[in-house]
């Protein structure tokens, strides 16, 4: 059974535990052991790294120095925490200047970057390590076809040679699903999470656009892999009927979430009834 | 591109000049020796990134002028423009970009030095104190609903003092001290 280091973060434990507990269970019946990653840092998100460069890079590295010493490949269900993991690996990885003082100040804690353990997204797990014809086979309850719309997330997609992740991963992981993927012309833009604590009306907007698109598009879900994009969608889609007089009533699902219910998990385990905008009605389009 | 306000016809001055005394001329090598700036002055202006960037067109200055502004000097322009401050840090600029100036990565050089200077906006720094006072960003509200799904009580596995002992020696905890 391969076994790897399972880095949090904070905000799906503390805002989507349906997305922790869906993430675990479709995990262990893929055959995948994922250990929480003890004694580690919040990535402190972008805007931390906007502020403070240096305490960025050092809270991250600690953690990357942590996951050396168990050895196994860190992953992580957050597109933040995997932004600010894989950018402060990639650096350090490359610059060995700044590895090097990197190191002297780890050294405090007896804890050194060797870049052994590889920052990874749950999603790119799923798809290098168990492939898609392994998932296929334990698909029991495959989705109707319905057309759901991905929403990557930018700091899974850019910068491409930081994360090193191809855009047709989640194309491929929705399919094997049985349902069909929506092509919309938003699909790349910023859901505009990093943005909401500088200009809340300008973080909105671009949420709203992204939903319109999606929902032009002729999208009947959406679907996630990040918190912070799940705020913006999912969340903040409950206020547009204020601010903007529309509602769109997109359900967003995160993928693991779908990926468990056609895998014959039950509405209660993949915890359904968490998501903001009503998602049950996944299950009409779930056979028997 | 999101679509912002209507134009406001021709300005006066086709082209303003720059005042040559405002200029700093070390401030291309300020940036350049931030991680990630190397291939900043291999910028042609061509302007890719801003037509990248989902928000341009509600910028004053654009990202690819942003850029021309640190190659030729305009420091206290630049580091005192909004504009570093509502990147979405999105990343699309960077992407494109034909001759690999890591633009966004730039942009966060330019926050970096701003906030150095103090200037940065409030709800920022108010995300470092959140930072050094509990040491992560989200803490657990709602406690039944991870008991509900079998997960443990608190976030797992995180070392909320690490962060708050590192961060309280970086400029994280200079600019929360200074906010005080």
């Amino acid at each position: 059974m391969p076994t790897y280091s399972l880095y949090m973060g904070c905000s799906v434990p503390a805002n989507y535990p349906n997305y922790e507990a869906s993430m675990l269970l479709v995990a262990e019946r893929l055959g995948l052991e994922l250990k929480y990653l003890e004694d580690v840092a919040c990535c402190g998100s972008p805007n931390l790294r906007a502020m403070d460069y240096w305490g960025w890079v050092i809270v991250n590295a600690r953690t990357l120095a942590v996951a050396d010493k168990l050895g196994h490949d860190t992953v992580t269900p957050c597109n933040g925490c995997f932004g600010s993991l894989k950018d402060v690996y990639h650096l350090l990885k490359h610059d060995t200047k700044y590895r090097e003082r990197v190191n002297a100040e780890l050294e405090q804690d007896n804890l050194e970057f060797t870049g052994i353990s590889r920052p990874r997204h749950f999603i790119e797990i799923l798809h290098t390590d168990v492939g898609v014809d392994t998932i296929r086979k334990k698909i029991t309850k495959p989705l109707d076809g319905v057309g759901i719309a991905i929403h990557y997330g930018c700091h899974l997609l850019r910068p491409n040679d930081v994360t090193d992740f191809s855009p047709m991963i989640l194309d491929e992981l929705v399919e094997v699903t049985g349902a069909k993927v929506i092509e919309y012309p938003l699909w790349k833009q910023c859901c505009g999470a990093t943005v909401l604590p500088v200009d809340e009306d300008l973080a909105i907007r671009l949420a709203h656009d992204k939903l319109k698109s999606m929902k032009e598009a002729g999208a009947i879900f959406a679907l996630v892999v990040c918190p912070a994009c799940c705020n913006q969608l999912d969340l903040q889609q409950l206020g547009m009927k204020e601010s903007y007089g529309e509602e769109f009533h997109l359900p967003v699902l995160f993928y693991p979430q779908i990926l468990g219910l056609a895998m014959g998990l039950d509405e209660n385990e993949v915890g359904l009834g968490m998501n903001r905008v009503p998602a049950a009605p996944i299950l009409q389009h779930i056979s028997e | 591109m999101t679509e912002t306000n209507e134009r406001k016809g021709p300005p006066e001055v086709l082209i303003d000049p720059i005042d040559m005394s405002e200029l700093d001329p070390n401030f291309r090598k300020e940036i350049q020796s931030m991680p990630n700036a190397d291939e900043l002055s291999a910028c042609f202006a061509c302007s890719t990134c801003t037509a990248a960037c989902p928000i341009a067109n509600m910028w004053e200055i654009k990202p690819h002028q942003l850029i021309r502004m640190i190659l030729l000097g305009m420091r206290e322009k630049v580091l005192s423009s909004n504009e570093i401050w509502l990147c979405l840090m999105c990343f699309e600029c960077q992407e494109r970009c034909p001759q690999l100036v890591r633009v966004t990565d730039v942009f966060f050089d330019c926050k970096n030095l701003a906030a150095e200077e103090g200037r940065i906006p409030s709800s920022i720094v108010a995300l470092g104190k959140e930072l050094i006072d509990k040491g992560q960003l989200y803490i657990v509200t709602a406690d039944w609903e991870r008991e509900d799904l079998d997960l443990e009580p608190e976030v797992p596995g995180l070392s909320t003092e690490s962060v708050k002992r590192i961060l309280s020696e970086t400029r994280t905890g200079r600019l929360v001290k200074g906010g005080d």
